[in-house]
């Protein structure tokens, strides 16, 4: 098991308690490609940010490869961000004043990897991803589908254990989304990555093989997929 | 470390404006520093220069108008100090206080002729030690001495400036010749410079022979001599009350004239101008650290600002695995580049400012009585001051850097991440 959920809860407290994670239990396989959907305050996005190890949780255990993820410091949360967990976010992300192979080579700068290995390495990951000729680009001369591929090479680079993408293609067109869907899916089948999309659009959703659908701060029905038959409406947006 | 610095100098070239913001603060306050420490130390040197040269280590009395009608006399007396003067200050009473006492005798104007040149003198019988009261500097031959006290040398020493008149050719060779004064004739056993006194037509002659040819009295001119015990101002001020109170009893002085007796203390001129030195080199370096105080408080503002601003690249950086340490590191690193680099600049310019100021302002001279004076000699700050204060800075610039950088690798990635 990859990803072991027990019993998670959540209780943010800014001036008035809000519990938004009221005992999640999620199992998810190695090689799994999955989304979660829920509604906004469904607490979907609280349940990504502990799965990323961006946030720590009240209750409960959560394992990742059989490492029990709990009050860690913040440079353990750091080392385990690194190595195991690939961010793809709505928004890129991307730092503005570096350009795509610059932005795709961070995470290696973390782990202390050399200049030389990490240009390589990351012009490999461009490469893959068809953006060779963007390479020196900064992220205001590419589109949003170039950056998000630039956002993807980044959270490969590191061979995560998972990909967390948070409504990965929430600030694309419908074309652009289909094509970044497409990619994922590719890197799931290809090169057998585990990929969890949080989404609140059935049409992502259904490209997926597994919707996980929570509701209320707990897990609801949980739908295979493999039909990609879930969704009734047009295929995307 | 070289990743650290590709990692900074990547940021820094594409926030050229707040660089050049920061830098500017930091490069103003060295270089305001610097300028002002090199005017400081010019002055003081001018200062120490023009006044302390005729500042000795001793006290001169001498006779002086009365300024109050006392047992009779009216006032407006002139006091004429005598033998008896000399005995009172070398009387068993100062006896462990004052020693190395010298007198002079009042003057005489002459015409001093050779070879037909001809220049006016004021000869004045003195002792050996007047030399070093009076801080008269040899340029060539020697000062008077003991001998030609005892042997009632007829010697004399002259000016430069008498000896280009009276022998325009070589004023050198004048030393060991034979000048003439009305009918005497004194031997040339020195030249004292003129350049950095205030004396020119002063001719210092053997005390005794001044006293066997031109006043055969008793009377004195000036008693000098050294005290010890005296340490402050206030203890200087009891002993000249109490050593006058003898010498106005003697010559029928009002008790509380202030007149009459007229007193010249070096110790206590010295003690006030180091007093003065202390206040404004204090004076200076408030201003100065005042100054530097401005230059950090612009580089902490523009961190600050900066570490706002980065908060979400630092969410990103975080995210994908930066250790808040790192985080850290990258935000004084890139502080004490910019501080250093700029501060190095404004250094290197505030030196340049001193050169300036050494080949401009520092030429004026202006001209008091017969002295001249330089408003600002050498007007520069050590290399080793200057790298203090740069280093000041710089270390400044890191703590300035390291509370917001602090701030910024605490904030957790998630709320980075929400900032704008």
């Amino acid at each position: 098991m990859l990803i072991e959920l027990k019993g998670i809860h959540k209780t943010y407290d800014n001036g008035q308690p809000l519990h938004v994670l009221k005992g999640v239990d999620l199992e998810i396989e190695k090689g799994e490609f999955v989304s979660i959907m829920g509604a906004s305050g469904s607490g979907k996005s609280t349940l990504l940010n502990i799965l990323g190890i961006l946030d720590n949780y009240d209750e409960g255990s959560y394992h990742l490869g059989g490492t029990l993820i709990k009050n860690l410091t913040e440079k353990q949360a750091a080392d385990y961000r690194n190595r195991m967990i690939g961010f793809v976010f709505q928004s890129f992300n991307l730092i503005n004043f570096k350009t795509a192979v610059e932005n795709v080579e961070l995470p290696l700068y973390y782990q202390g990897v050399g200049r030389k290995k990490r240009r390589e390495m990351a012009m490999d990951y461009l490469e893959k991803l068809g953006l060779t000729q963007w390479a020196s680009h900064f992220p205001n001369e590419m589109s949003g589908g170039q950056k998000q591929r630039v956002a993807i090479a980044r959270a490969l680079i590191t061979q995560p254990q998972i990909i967390l993408a948070d409504e990965p293609t929430g600030a694309l067109d419908s074309k652009t989304s289909v094509e970044v869907m497409q990619l994922l899916k590719r890197l799931n089948q290809e090169d057998g990555i585990t990929i969890i999309v949080v989404t609140h659009e059935g049409g992502v959703a259904n490209e997926t093989n597994k919707i996980i659908h929570i509701k209320d701060g707990l897990i609801g029905e949980i739908e295979e997929n493999r039909t990609h038959s879930a969704w009734q409406g047009p295929i995307m947006k | 470390m070289r990743e650290l610095f590709h990692e900074i100098a990547s940021t820094l070239r594409t926030n050229k404006l707040r660089t050049a913001l920061t830098g500017f603060a930091v490069s103003w306050g060295i270089f305001l520093l610097i300028a002002l420490l090199g005017a400081g130390n010019g002055l003081m040197n001018s200062f120490m220069g023009s006044v302390a040269d005729f500042i000795s280590q001793n006290i001169t009395v001498e006779g002086w108008r009365t300024s109050k009608p006392y047992a009779g006399y009216q006032e407006g007396r002139i006091i004429q100090l005598d033998q008896a003067d000399m005995d009172y200050t070398a009387g068993e009473q100062w006896k462990g206080i004052i020693s190395d006492i010298s007198r002079t005798t009042g003057a005489t104007s002459v015409s001093l002729t050779l070879d037909g040149y001809s220049v006016g003198g004021s000869l004045r019988g003195v002792m050996p030690e007047y030399q070093e009261q009076v801080k008269l500097r040899m340029s060539s031959g020697r000062f008077l001495n003991p001998d030609d006290l005892k042997e009632r040398r007829k010697v004399v020493v002259l000016s430069t400036a008498q000896a280009k008149e009276l022998s325009p050719k070589n004023p050198e060779a004048i030393v060991g010749k034979w000048v003439t004064a009305g009918s005497v004739s004194f031997r040339v056993i020195g030249l004292y410079n003129t350049d950095e006194s205030n004396f020119t037509r002063l001719c210092p002659i053997p005390y005794s022979t001044y006293k066997g040819i031109y006043d055969p009295t008793d009377k004195i001119e000036s008693i000098s001599f050294s005290v010890t015990g005296p340490e402050t101002l206030e203890e200087h001020k009891a002993f000249e009350e109490i050593y006058s109170s003898g010498l106005k009893a003697r010559h029928e002085i009002a008790p509380d004239d202030n007149r009459g007796i007229w007193i010249d203390n070096g110790y206590t001129d010295n003690l006030e101008m180091t007093k003065a030195m202390r206040m404004i080199r204090t004076a200076l370096w408030i201003l100065g650290i005042l100054t530097l105080i401005s230059g950090i408080v612009g580089v902490s503002n523009i961190m600050l600002i900066t570490v706002k601003e980065r908060t979400h690249e630092f969410g990103i950086r975080k995210a994908i695995g930066a250790k808040p340490g790192e985080i850290l590191k990258l935000i004084i690193a890139e502080s004490i580049t910019i501080t250093a680099a700029f501060g190095y600049v404004g250094m290197f310019l505030g030196m340049v400012a001193c050169q300036i100021m050494d080949k401009t302002v520092a030429q004026d001279a202006v001209t008091i009585g017969e002295e001249t004076i330089r408003m600002l000699v050498n007007p520069t700050v050590g290399l080793d001051v200057a790298l203090e204060a740069t280093l000041l800075l710089i270390i400044a610039g890191t703590l300035a850097g390291a509370i917001p950088a602090w701030k910024a690798a605490r904030v957790k990635p998630i709320e980075a991440l929400r900032a704008d």
